[in-house]
């Protein structure tokens, strides 16, 4: 994949933190980039590039770690986060895992465990950039079914046959064909499996219509 | 008219006019004997000079004889008369003396009647006549009778009588009255025997002019008794003066006089007494009156009083209410005295009396106030004494008894000494005495024997008394039982310790996440350090320079993490907390009463402003004891610079919404930098040289495991306020 080279930022109220792993980080091939707050990590706009790694630190004073994850989610940020801290408690990691985190490190850690997760969290950021364009291209061609097109689909994903979609709606048979092929036009697919795997990346049908259309392929 | 006839008829007129005029006086003062003795000579000389006229015109032998007979009776009444005005007028003269002449002259007078024909002469034989001022007068010739020595006897006996007298008056200090009155009836006397003598006994041959000198001591009596008459006017001038000066003096005194004329049940007063009695002016008062207007009360001790005096040497002494209709009841004093008459009843009374309510209002103020003292020492739980003037002690309260297990009059003067440790007693007194003598309050702790024979710790404080004009009037000192305060302290001291030790170890358990934070920071920095420069080294891109700086960063970030090891070593490990439904303001109560012996050691003033039914929190006791034990000891080096009044501390409890209980602690320290608002309650932040910096993070811990907030803020005054708050108990 053709990307520009990965950035590590740091955030820690603690001085020596920031150095030593800002060194860490150099040593296993990251540029890393430190900030003493949270704030000053906002205010200077960098959470934008991608993809990229936050390492956070969990508390600070003024804005805590936690807050700041909630603040980049707001802001659909693609950052992954690997959140460090010194006195982390279950309760507290599940939370940040709950809030997307790649990986919570109680200090103090090894360069393996750190550069690992580093690696990973880059993989997931530059991950998320695709999956994020893909998912966009598909809600663009979503957007230009007409609601009747939007039930059709809806109903075909989950496996129904034609003539029960047809039986659902109120209409015949040949009304739905028509709808359906417009359909399979508009979001540029060839076969059923491939809309209903197209309708499962933007969250359209569940789990055991998903297992039905699986038991009839 | 012959001269003879003109001088004898003048002699006579002069001395009648005197007793005329004496005479009257006498009248008007029955009791001035003297006048009426007085009267009885001049009548007496006047007849006599009237005897002598006829006897010098006698033409026979017999109208002589008689007339000369008959001038006896003036002279007898003349000698009585003197004797007794010698003894009334000049109040002295030897009785038998006395009494002998008038026997001697009372006998002559009998002879006079029975012996010849008077007692001059037995027989007048014939007249001689001889020239007497110009003229021919009659004298006697004739056989002398010898009992005429029994009149010049009397007369003899007069004048050595009247010298007598005059002798005792003039020793007695009245020379003038022994002069005129003594000199002048001792000489015309003596003259008037020497002339009878001369001429009875045929040697002169003169008519008798015994008149003459009887007029020489009439004058002179005369001038004597006109000079006693001036002075009874200036008297009784002198009487009027003192009479007004006394009223006068009534008045301003506001004292009323009275008298009672006990026979005829009178009582007069003066109008101040009729004013103080409620009596009118004119009003008729007695005795059963005077008894109407006393308080009924009083009625029985004043007829008491009363009949004493009667009974007894006369004085009449008494206390007593009035009640007039329409005014406030009045005390009045009274005094008098009783006039007996010579049986020994009683007659006559003078008195005086006066209001003397204000002085009975003081005293019973005086009475009232003096019974409150009583009260309040007597009910004291300590135990209280006064000293007089005189070192000695004259008061101990039922306190001290009770303690002592002594009576009063055991105790009083020296006697409290005899219950002091004998080891202390000499240290006691020598205290006392010296500040007694300087007049300055003292404070001596002495062992004193108690009612079971234990000997007690005393803490005694005596201060020096004034009254109301500064005048020293003694001591007066309290005392407390110091061995049970003593005891008290040393369970306090004995909890403290353990306090401090629980606190300790709670304080490790609180601590025990931010402790970790505090070590894991450098830790992570020297592992990170030491696996940076590993990789570095691997990779063969380790430079010096890089090397050295990271080898510098790795000893710091050991240093910081020997100094948090440092400060653990401190404490001990945690305990187990214990949540209970907690009343703050008792917990305060209990951590300041903690604080004594620090409040008093460093002066401070500790203010409680504590809000009256504050709900209760659940919380662990000893750990909020801990985080107020934290905030006032810091408080107090708050304020520990600043003079001794200006060492407040203020302790405030208050609702800081339905269900939060606020705690503040207020200081008039320096406060705090405004940077360092948030930093203080860091670990080991301090500025304390000795001190781990781990109160505020401590407390700051405690209140959170609460629910509650500790923070701090600058007043706007000087200093700073920590408060807290603590969620309240959901009363159901």
């Amino acid at each position: 994949m053709n990307q520009p080279d990965p950035i590590v930022f740091v955030v820690d109220d603690d001085a020596s933190v920031r150095k030593s792993l800002s060194r860490l980080l150099r040593s296993g091939g990251y540029t890393a980039e430190t900030f003493a707050s949270a704030t000053e990590f906002l205010a200077s706009g960098r959470h934008q590039q991608s993809p990229a790694c936050l390492v956070l630190d969990v508390r600070m004073p003024g804005l805590t770690g936690m807050e700041l994850q909630e603040r980049l989610r707001a802001l659909k940020s693609t950052l992954a986060i690997i959140f460090i801290t010194g006195h982390g408690d279950i309760p507290m990691s599940v939370e940040a895992m709950k809030g997307g985190a790649v990986d919570f490190l109680p200090k103090p850690f090894d360069d393996t465990q750190l550069l690992a997760a580093v690696a990973k969290a880059i993989a997931k950021s530059a991950h998320d950039r695709q999956t994020r364009g893909e998912i966009e291209s598909i809600q663009e061609r979503l957007a230009t079914l007409t609601p009747r097109e939007r039930e059709v689909l809806e109903l075909v994903v989950r496996g129904m046959l034609n003539k029960q979609v047809a039986a659902d709606l109120g209409t015949v048979e040949k009304t739905i064909k028509v709808h359906r092929a417009r359909v399979m036009e508009k979001m540029q697919v060839q076969s059923l499996a491939e809309l209903v795997r197209l309708a499962e990346r933007v969250g359209i049908g569940g789990a055991r219509d998903q297992s039905s259309v699986i038991s009839n392929p | 008219m012959s001269w003879v006839t003109i001088i004898w008829s003048m002699t006579a007129s002069a001395c009648l006019t005197l007793a005329a005029i004496y005479f009257l006086v006498w009248c008007r003062r029955r009791t001035a004997w003297a006048d009426l003795l007085f009267t009885l000579i001049s009548v007496g000389v006047a007849a006599f000079a009237f005897c002598e006229l006829s006897m010098m015109q006698a033409a026979t032998p017999a109208q002589f004889a008689t007339a000369l007979r008959w001038g006896h009776v003036p002279t007898w009444v003349i000698v009585v008369s003197l004797v007794g005005f010698v003894r009334l007028h000049m109040r002295t003269g030897r009785p038998w003396l006395g009494w002998s002449i008038c026997a001697l002259r009372t006998l002559a007078l009998l002879l006079n009647f029975v012996t010849g024909q008077n007692l001059n002469f037995r027989e007048v034989t014939h007249l001689r006549h001889v020239p007497f001022l110009g003229e021919s007068v009659s004298l006697g010739v004739g056989v002398s009778n010898p009992y005429m020595l029994v009149g010049q006897l009397s007369l003899l006996l007069l004048v050595i009588f009247t010298v007598d007298a005059a002798i005792t008056v003039w020793r007695r200090g009245d020379r003038r009255q022994a002069l005129v009155t003594g000199g002048s009836i001792a000489f015309f006397a003596l003259a008037s025997i020497a002339q009878a003598v001369l001429v009875f006994w045929q040697i002169l041959d003169w008519p008798l002019t015994a008149s003459f000198f009887f007029l020489g001591i009439v004058l002179a009596m005369g001038y004597e008794m006109s000079r006693e008459t001036l002075r009874a006017a200036q008297l009784s001038d002198d009487l009027r003066e003192s009479h007004q000066r006394l009223d006068l003096a009534a008045q301003s005194a506001r004292l009323g006089l009275w008298t009672w004329d006990i026979a005829r049940d009178e009582i007069w007063a003066t109008d101040n007494g009729r004013q103080l009695f409620g009596f009118g002016k004119s009003e008729r008062i007695n005795f059963a009156r005077l008894m109407d207007s006393l308080h009924p009360a009083d009625r029985e001790s004043v007829s008491h009083a009363f009949a004493k005096s009667f009974n007894g040497n006369g004085d009449y002494e008494s206390e007593h209410r009035v009640v007039v209709p329409g005014q406030p009841m009045r005390w009045i004093a009274a005094r008098g005295t009783v006039e007996f008459n010579k049986a020994g009843k009683a007659v006559f009374m003078r008195g005086v009396s006066h209001d003397i309510t204000e002085r009975k209002r003081t005293e019973d103020a005086l009475k009232e106030s003096e019974a409150r003292f009583r009260t309040v020492a007597d009910n004291a739980p300590v135990l209280i004494w006064m000293a007089g003037t005189d070192k000695l002690c004259d008061f101990f309260n039922k306190g001290w008894l009770d303690f002592t297990g002594r009576t009063l009059e055991q105790e009083l003067g020296n006697g409290w000494a005899e219950g002091v440790h004998p080891d202390d007693l000499a240290g006691c007194l020598k205290t006392y005495v010296a500040a007694f003598d300087a007049r300055q309050p003292f404070t001596i702790e002495y062992r004193l024997r108690r009612h079971d024979g234990e000997y007690r710790w005393i803490s005694d404080h005596g201060v020096p008394r004034h009254d109301s004009e500064g005048d020293f009037l003694g001591y007066i000192g309290s005392c407390v039982d110091l061995t049970e305060r003593k005891q008290a302290e040393a369970e306090a001291s004995r909890q403290r310790a353990e306090l401090a030790h629980v606190s300790r170890v709670s304080v490790m358990g609180e601590l025990s996440a931010s402790m970790a934070h505090e070590l894991n920071q450098p830790l992570t920095a020297i592992l990170s350090n030491t696996q940076a420069a590993q990789r570095f080294l691997a990779a063969d891109k380790l430079d010096r320079v890089e090397f050295d700086e990271i080898l510098k960063d790795i000893v710091h970030d050991t240093t910081r993490a020997r100094d948090v090891i440092r400060h653990l070593r401190a404490l001990v490990k945690k305990s187990e907390r214990e949540f209970v439904r907690v009343d703050v303001n008792e917990i305060i109560g209990q951590v300041i009463a903690f604080l004594h012996g620090d409040i008093v050691g460093r002066n401070v003033t500790v203010i409680q402003e504590l809000a009256p039914e504050l709900p209760l929190v659940l919380g662990d006791r000893t750990q909020l004891q801990q985080v107020l034990l934290n905030l006032l000891l810091n408080a107090f080096d708050a304020v520990g610079a600043n003079r001794v009044r200006d060492r407040l501390v203020t302790v405030v409890t208050a609702m800081a919404s339905s269900e939060m209980v606020r705690v503040a602690v207020r200081d008039g320290g320096v406060g705090i930098p405004a940077d360092k608002l948030e930093e203080i309650f860091q670990p080991f932040f301090t500025t304390k040289t000795e001190g781990l910096g781990m109160g505020l993070s401590v407390s700051r811990s405690i209140v959170e495991g609460h629910g509650g907030r500790l923070s701090a803020e600058n007043n706007p005054g000087p200093g700073a306020t920590f408060s807290f708050t603590l969620p309240a108990v959901v009363q159901n």
